[in-house]
């Protein structure tokens, strides 16, 4: 309880969220150090442009690849990385890659808040009652779909979705983010882009709803054997007393982590169904990136990919310990 | 006040072999996993015997995207190739790509947790770190950037152990980035072991550190690195198939995240060719369902929870 | 004129209870054909070892039955009338108000989420319709009743000790002024000294509030310190039943014998604890007649064969057959 190992507790956390990122930072360094070819070369516009020796040797010298690898040339790629400064994209010559990410981000973050919103709705709820409930019919329906849901990858859900609801039943688009000739900031361009959010959403909610329910499920079907619920129970407590006061928030312990460490994790996971629908997010750029062999593009989608992990993870340490008092300690 | 009703003490070894395969095959679940997997390992083993030599392009035997007929059961691709060609070659593509990389998941994993557990100190301290690193970052996310690097620097060219590159390189990258699971398991299950009585008893006659771990310990760990190995396995085909569909697999030698990769290129759900897609699709959900199911089954008989009376 | 209780009617009178649990489609006997009953105030130890049946005879009298439970015969009846032990919602009424459990490993007994002040005062506003203050109040109260400052009711159960967690138990299960309070091995994950002060408190809060006491422990010492009478249980039947001051000195059935001997006793030195040769009972397979026939020590031909019903025996009863000498002419013996 005392301030102290509250305060020790938070700054082992910090300290681990800070060194993962560096670890981040520092494999991002290694590999593209050790992609062939001269970087100079590189950024000089490749094989395909003649450059004469001393060109070369001054952009050595310009971008300080004259110096040695460790520690100079890594503390100023850390130092860069640092201040936000990711490189130029191979493919978008000029342009900076933290502006390609955050210029892709906001589609990215519209899609996966929706799906989170959409999938804790359902999936947590269906969860908890299906182990409130277990051994029940509903449970076994329950459990049987989110079984298949977790093993299935939700681009290929995503697919599904466009041969029957886009292609067979033309009832929704199956492709990009409005349709094209729209007025952006219209009413109708806002309908029309909701329309085209229905199927990614969907698509990514559906992968998140079967380890919802999973988790869920086993959160509170360990609860109900607890003793404390036999305590609940003896006191002459009614079910839906018992599962409001006592198993709730118990069962929830679990959950709000995985659903916190989502936050993080379901960017990474939407990548592949943002290539089914052409989604014009990070999942897009990376799969542009991955395409074109943009490294510095890769890699500051790697370096957000790993940031919004971390921070999410930051984030799920401070909520279980908010949640469950025996962790303030 | 069960335990003289529900646990059983096994007298020997074959007892307890038969009443372990008494209680895994009691779920349903894992019978239906089993079932399903032998299916799939069958195909995998005689595809050319099934369904002839894998199609390319030259050799295709039907007309672009046609829709499941008797002569072509799953239809056909972009190309004319027979889909039911392609899945089952993809069968034993994606199975050898996800067992391979679980084999080298488990080695790393029960290695670095083994050591970080029995040793103990700072080797367990600089262990876990590296570690929780692993475990922190999902091994698609690490995947997805250091295929295409290694890739690059390999060249797509030739072949490795009898592999081509690109399919060595994702077996290899997928084992080194998915074993943090496991370790963490393994060390905690190691602490526990560690101080048993009969690690004592070893080091007092003599026996040296490693085989006291290879000997004493490791057979111990066989019931955890089993249970999860199934569902290293699992998301290992999911890695897989996301890679491949993101096209760092290798077109040469498809596996069914390629098959999907090449439905998504060719344009086979706007064109309404869902046969192309299900059919990989279907393989993927099964195989990736059935681990899960057997991982889930085997974590069930090994650690007994549920009690029947209170 | 068999029993000195019958003058009055007792608080809870158990006739013939049979408890079965439901496995894998085999039905298991838990308890069975279990009568006694309890006189208001009184203290009664429940003694027995693990799979005797002394859990379930105490969760059935306080409706706590699990749902593959069954009551297959006999009743309980509370001041006259019938429980509906088998009816979870038909029992809620009863729970706590009028049978409350001080829970063993009091850690797991209390939700680890919530101040046990909250946990305490619970029951008041849910069972006595208290508002928020008035159940607040009554908590505070019930602390100081149990010897817990006032102030720490603001603590998780995770910051207090064992004891203190168990005292939070006992006010916890006296929020509602029940009649009966049933201890399920209230004291035995706490060290010695701990376990005596919470008996010592049990013993003063039962006669403060003339409560009725059921204490279900495997360990005679106990029951020896804050029970009028005790009942030994084995496999799922009373083998024996008396004062603690007769069954101590005069054991009749030879489990009883045994029990009393495995006692460590510090004070005469150079005995040995001696343990009940033998496997405890097995109720899938038990054995025929006695079911302790394998393990006693003065088994006879009939104990195979013929289970010993449980017979008035001196002031007490005993379910043996070195004890049947007086078959069908229980009064004589009485008298």
């Amino acid at each position: 309880m005392s301030g102290g190992g509250a305060g020790r507790h938070i700054g082992r956390i910090l300290i681990r969220a800070i060194v993962t990122i560096l670890m981040v930072a520092v494999l991002n360094f290694i590999l593209f150090r050790v992609i062939p070819g001269d970087p100079a070369a590189l950024l000089l516009g490749g094989a395909r442009t003649s450059v004469t020796a001393e060109q070369m040797e001054a952009q050595r010298q310009n971008w300080g690849l004259d110096r040695p690898l460790f520690p100079d040339q890594m503390v100023d790629y850390l130092t860069a990385t640092l201040q936000g400064d990711f490189g130029y994209s191979f493919k978008f010559r000029g342009r900076h890659v933290a502006e390609l990410i955050l210029e892709r981000l906001p589609a990215t973050v519209v899609l996966v808040g929706l799906a989170q919103f959409v999938a804790i709705l359902c999936g947590v709820m269906l969860g908890l009652y299906a182990g409130w409930r277990r051994g029940g019919a509903i449970d076994h329906i329950v459990t049987g779909a989110s079984l298949a849901l977790y093993s299935t990858p939700s681009f290929w859900l995503g697919m599904l979705l466009v041969v029957t609801f886009s292609t067979a039943l033309g009832w929704l688009p199956g492709y990009g983010a409005y349709s094209p000739g729209a007025t952006i900031g219209s009413l109708d361009s806002l309908l029309d882009h909701l329309r085209h959010l229905a199927l990614p959403v969907t698509a990514v909610a559906l992968g998140l709803i079967g380890q919802y329910v999973v988790v869920a499920r086993a959160a509170m079907s360990d609860v109900v054997t607890e003793d404390y619920m036999v305590t609940a129970r003896a006191k002459g407590l009614t079910n839906g007393q018992m599962l409001v006061r006592h198993a709730f928030r118990n069962a929830m312990l679990p959950v709000v982590t995985l659903i916190t460490l989502n936050l993080g994790y379901v960017v990474a996971g939407a990548i592949t169904v943002e290539a089914v629908f052409a989604w014009p997010g990070i999942g897009g750029l990376t799969v542009e990136a991955l395409n074109a062999r943009d490294y510095p593009v890769l890699q500051g989608i790697f370096l957000l990919l790993g940031a919004s992990i971390v921070v999410a993870n930051l984030i799920a340490d401070l909520a279980y310990g908010l949640l469950d008092p025996r962790v303030r300690q | 006040m069960s335990e003289s009703i529900v646990q059983y003490y096994p007298r020997s070894r074959t007892r307890a072999i038969k009443a372990f395969l008494g209680q895994f095959l009691g779920h349903g679940g894992a019978r239906l996993g089993l079932l399903c997997l032998v299916f799939f390992v069958a195909v995998a083993a005689v595809p050319t015997f099934l369904v002839g030599p894998l199609q390319t392009a030259i050799n295709a035997t039907g007309d672009f995207l046609m829709p499941p007929s008797g002569e072509h059961l799953l239809g056909t691709d972009e190309v004319g190739r027979d889909v039911l060609n392609l899945v089952v070659h993809g069968a034993r593509i994606s199975l050898v790509i996800a067992l391979l990389a679980t084999v080298i998941s488990l080695v790393v994993g029960t290695t670095i947790g083994m050591t970080a557990g029995y040793y103990g100190g700072r080797v367990d301290v600089w262990l876990m770190r590296l570690t929780d690193f692993f475990f922190v970052m999902p091994s698609f996310v690490l995947a997805l950037v250091i295929t295409p690097v290694v890739l690059e620097v390999m060249g797509r060219g030739g072949e490795i152990l009898g592999f081509r590159p690109s399919l060595f390189v994702i077996i290899v990258v997928i084992g080194m980035t998915s074993w943090a699971f496991v370790a963490r398991i393994v060390r905690s299950q190691t602490l526990s072991l560690k101080e048993r009585t009969f690690i004592d008893r070893a080091r007092v006659v003599g026996s040296s550190n490693s085989s006291i771990m290879v000997r004493h310990i490791l057979p111990n760990l066989v019931p955890q690195i089993a249970a999860n190995g199934a569902l290293v396995v699992a998301g290992a085909i999911y890695v897989e198939t996301s890679l491949s569909f993101l096209g760092l697999g290798d077109p040469l030698q498809p596996s069914w995240g390629t098959l999907l990769s090449l439905a998504q290129r060719a344009g086979a759900a706007s064109a309404g060719a869902w046969w192309y897609l299900a059919a990989p699709g279907v393989c993927v959900l099964s195989v990736s369902l059935s681990f899960v199911l057997i991982g889930n089954a085997l974590d069930d008989t090994f650690n007994p929870r549920r009690r029947v009376i209170p | 004129m068999t029993n000195s209780s019958q003058d009055k009617a007792p608080l809870l009178d158990v006739n013939c209870l049979s408890v079965d649990y439901g496995l894998k489609g085999v039905s298991l006997r838990a308890i069975d054909r279990v009568s006694f009953a309890l006189q208001a105030g009184e203290a009664v130890g429940l003694v027995g070892e693990s799979g005797s049946g002394k859990t379930t005879t105490a969760m059935a009298i306080a409706g706590l039955l699990s749902p593959n439970a069954r009551v297959s015969s006999g009743e309980v009846r509370y001041r006259g009338s019938r429980l509906p032990i088998d009816d979870d919602a038909a029992m809620r009424p009863h729970r706590w108000c009028e049978t409350s459990v001080v829970f063993q490993g009091a850690m797991n007994a209390l939700n680890p989420v919530h101040r046990i002040i909250k946990q305490i005062a619970e029951p008041c506003m849910l069972k006595l319709g208290m508002s928020r203050g008035e159940a607040t109040a009554r908590a505070r109260e019930l602390l100081g009743l149990v010897g817990i400052p006032t102030d720490r009711g603001s603590a998780y159960p995770h910051e207090l000790s064992g004891g203190m967690r168990q005292r939070v138990m006992i006010a916890m299960a006296l929020a509602c002024r029940p009649s009966i309070v049933i201890g399920d091995e209230p004291t035995t994950a706490l060290d010695v000294i701990t376990q005596a002060q919470i008996l010592k408190l049990l013993g003063e809060l039962r006669s403060r509030l003339s409560l009725a006491l059921i204490l279900i422990t495997h360990d005679l010492s106990v029951v020896a310190e804050c029970c009028d009478r005790v009942m030994i249980m084995y496999a799922g039947r009373i083998v024996e039943d008396g004062t603690v001051a007769e069954i101590f000195a005069q054991p009749k059935h030879p489990y009883t014998r045994l029990l009393i001997e495995s006692i460590p006793n510090p004070a005469s030195g150079k005995k040995m604890i001696r343990p009940i040769p033998g496997d405890p009972p097995n109720l899938v397979n038990r054995p025929s007649g006695c079911a302790f026939h394998p393990r006693c020590p003065s088994a006879m031909g009939v104990c195979g064969t013929e289970v010993p019903s449980l017979d008035q025996f001196g002031r007490g009863r005993v379910a043996c057959h070195l004890h049947r000498s007086s078959r069908g002419d229980k009064v004589a013996v009485h008298a």
